[in-house]
C-alpha cells in the first residue's frame, strides 16, 4: 500500500543500498536509488565466489534486481551522481547529474548513504613494489585476474602469495584498525587459486587470521587442511624480482627463522577505507565521520547519523555482504520509523 | 637448522615428504594444527626442549627432516603423552617423535647426546630382563658405563628414604612372555 508523500534518496547502489532502497519500496514509501555506475552491485560486482559457502555473488545481485524491479515504488536512476544538496523545512532538494549531461532535482525527505570502502592504495609500501611491479596487486585487482584465470585466459601460476594486514593494524603508514574482513576473503581468493591450480603453491602470510562469524573458522580451516593453502606467520618484509617472478622475504615466526619464496603473483590484502565520495557527501548533508572518515551513527541508533540521514554497509566500516545487507535492512526500518511518524 | 640461521629457508625448496609420510604411516594430519602451543605449554619437559612440541609441527610441515632426526627433543620427549591429550586438534605429537626415532636410528643418526642412547638401552635391557624396570639396576649401570660413580647419589639417598627407589629389584612371573613381546614388536629393520 503506497503511504503519501514521503521519498528517501538511497545513494550507492551496492548490496547495503539495494536492501535499504527495497525495504523502503516493500514498505509503501518511494524510494530512489542512486547508482554511480552502469549497473547495479557495487563491490560485490567485481568478486569470484564468496565465503562461507562458496556462492555466487552474482545470484545476489540478479535477485536483488529483480526484487526491485517488482517494487513499484523503487525508483532506480543508475550512471547518477549527486551534486548538491539545499536543506528544505523536511529534508532536502537534491540535485543530480547523470552521465549524459542532464540534470535534475528531487525533494527529499530522508537520505540513506550507502557508498561503500574502497582499497587504501597501498603504493606507500615501497618495500612490496606496487605500483611498480605488474603482478603486485591488491585483493580486489586480483579477482579480475581470478575471473580471467577462470575462463582459460592469462598464465597458470606456478605460485602465488597472499599478504595479509597490508595497511591495516599498522600505525606507522597505514590505519590502526582492523579492516575485519580480508581474513576471509584472503582464504576464499586463496581456496580459488588452489581449486583452479591444484599444483600451484599458495602462501598465505598473516599475523592472526580473525574468522568470528557463523561458518567462517571451518571455512578457513578448509582452506587450509582441504585445499592446502600454507598458512605462514610473519608479516612480508620485502618483494624483490626475481627472474620474471617475485621473491618474498619474510621471517616464520612461528619457528622464528627467516624465509623467502619465489612466486608468480603477490596479492596484498590491502586495508578498506571509505571511498572517497564519502566525505563530500558527509559534508553536504552535515553529518559526522570518524578518525578514519567512516561514517559515525548517532548513539543508541541503528543507523542513523543526523535527523534525515542514515547509512548503511562500508560506509560505516568495512563489512562482507550479508551484513551490509543487515545494515541496509536496518536503515530502512529507521526511515520508515521517521516517514510513519 | 641452527648451522644456517641467517640464511633464508626457501619455501620453494621445502620438501613435503616427510610430512607425507607422516600422514600416510602414522595417519597424521598436521595441517590440522592451529599453531596454538598448547601441547608446548604443557609439556613437562619442554623448557629443555631444543624444539618444543609446537616447534617439532612446524618442522613436519616446513619439510626439515635433518633437524626432526637430530633435535634433542626427540631423545627427552618423555611420551608422557600430555601434548596429545591437550591437543585441541587432536595430533598424536608423541607418534610423530616415535615415527622419528625409528627414522633415526634406522638411518644410523646419532643422538646429539649420546648418553642418551646408552640411557634408552639400559632402560630397555631392564624390561626386557625383568618385565618392569629396576631403577636402581639401571641408575647403576649408568653410571657404572658413564665412569660418573657418583652421578645423583644424594638424589638417590633421598628417593631411598621416601621409598622410592626399590631395591629388591623385583620382576614380573612371566619374564619368558616379555621376552617374546620383544621379540615379535622389534622391527626386523631396526639396527
Amino acid at each position: 500500500m503506497k503511504q503519501a508523500g514521503k521519498k528517501a534518496m538511497i545513494i550507492g547502489g551496492g548490496p547495503a543500498g539495494m536492501e535499504a532502497a527495497l525495504r523502503i519500496g516493500q514498505a509503501g514509501f518511494e524510494s530512489v536509488l542512486i547508482e554511480k555506475e552502469a549497473a547495479l552491485g557495487g563491490t560485490i560486482l567485481k568478486l569470484c565466489s564468496s565465503f562461507p559457502r562458496w556462492e555466487s555473488p552474482l545470484e545476489l545481485v540478479e535477485e536483488k534486481i529483480k526484487q526491485l524491479k517488482h517494487c513499484s515504488y523503487v525508483k532506480v536512476m543508475t550512471e547518477t551522481t549527486v551534486i548538491e544538496s539545499r536543506t528544505r523545512h523536511d529534508g532536502y532538494s537534491i540535485l543530480l547529474k547523470l552521465n549524459n549531461g542532464d540534470t535534475t532535482e528531487l525533494d527529499i525527505n530522508a537520505v540513506v548513504l550507502a557508498t561503500g570502502f574502497e582499497m587504501m592504495d597501498v603504493s606507500i609500501y615501497g618495500e612490496y613494489g606496487y605500483g611498480i611491479y605488474p603482478d603486485v596487486m591488491n585483493s580486489l585487482e586480483f579477482e579480475t585476474l581470478l575471473k580471467a584465470w577462470g575462463d582459460g585466459m592469462g598464465k597458470t601460476p606456478q605460485g602465488v602469495a597472499f599478504f595479509k594486514c597490508v595497511g591495516s593494524r599498522d600505525r606507522s603508514k597505514g590505519y590502526p584498525y582492523c579492516s575485519k574482513i580480508c581474513c576471509m576473503y584472503t582464504a576464499k581468493q586463496a581456496g580459488l587459486v588452489k581449486d583452479m591450480f591444484p599444483n600451484a603453491k599458495v602462501y598465505v602470510f598473516y599475523m592472526d587470521y580473525r574468522a568470528s562469524g557463523k561458518g567462517y573458522e571451518e571455512f578457513v580451516r578448509e582452506v587450509i587442511e582441504k585445499k592446502h593453502v600454507r598458512y605462514v606467520r610473519g608479516r612480508p618484509a620485502k618483494v624483490l624480482p626475481d627472474g620474471g617472478r617475485l621473491l618474498v622475504r619474510a621471517e616464520d615466526t612461528l619457528i622464528g627463522i627467516p624465509i623467502e619464496v619465489t612466486v608468480d603473483v603477490v596479492v596484498l590484502a590491502s586495508a578498506a577505507v571509505p571511498r572517497q565520495e564519502t566525505a563530500p557527501l558527509a559534508a553536504m548533508f552535515g553529518t559526522k565521520t570518524g578518525e578514519y572518515g567512516f561514517l559515525e551513527q548517532k548513539r543508541f541508533s541503528l543507523a542513523r547519523a543526523s535527523n534525515r540521514v542514515f547509512f548503511a554497509g562500508g560506509c560505516g566500516f568495512p563489512v562482507e555482504a550479508p551484513f551490509a545487507q543487515q545494515q541496509g535492512a536496518s536503515a530502512a526500518v529507521e526511515v520508515i520509523e521517521l516517514f510513519s511518524q | 637448522m641452527e648451522d644456517n640461521i641467517y640464511t633464508p629457508l626457501n619455501l620453494n625448496d621445502i620438501d613435503d615428504s616427510i610430512q607425507e609420510e607422516i600422514r600416510t604411516k602414522c595417519g597424521i594430519d598436521v595441517d590440522l594444527c592451529l599453531e596454538c602451543g598448547k601441547c608446548s605449554g604443557g609439556c613437562p619437559n619442554g623448557h629443555i626442549f631444543d624444539y618444543t612440541p609446537r616447534k617439532i609441527v612446524r618442522l613436519v610441515k616446513l619439510g626439515d627432516k635433518e633437524t626432526l632426526m637430530t633435535m634433542d627433543a626427540l631423545w627427552i620427549c618423555l611420551s608422557c603423552q600430555l601434548c596429545l591429550d591437550r591437543c585441541p586438534s587432536g595430533i598424536d605429537i608423541p607418534a610423530i617423535l616415535d615415527y622419528m626415532r625409528e627414522k633415526a636410528c634406522r638411518g644410523g643418526v646419532e643422538a646429539s647426546r649420546p648418553r642418551v642412547k646408552l640411557f634408552h638401552e639400559l632402560l630397555l635391557s631392564s624390561i626386557r630382563e625383568r618385565g618392569r624396570v629396576s631403577e636402581l639396576d639401571v641408575v647403576l649401570k649408568y653410571n657404572w658405563k658413564t665412569g660418573e660413580y657418583m652421578k645423583n647419589a644424594r638424589l638417590g639417598v633421598k628417593m631411598l628414604l621416601k621409598g622410592k627407589l626399590n631395591l629388591s629389584r623385583s620382576r614380573v612371573k612371566e619374564t619368558e612372555e616379555v621376552r617374546r613381546l620383544f621379540e615379535a614388536t622389534i622391527a626386523k629393520d631396526l639396527p
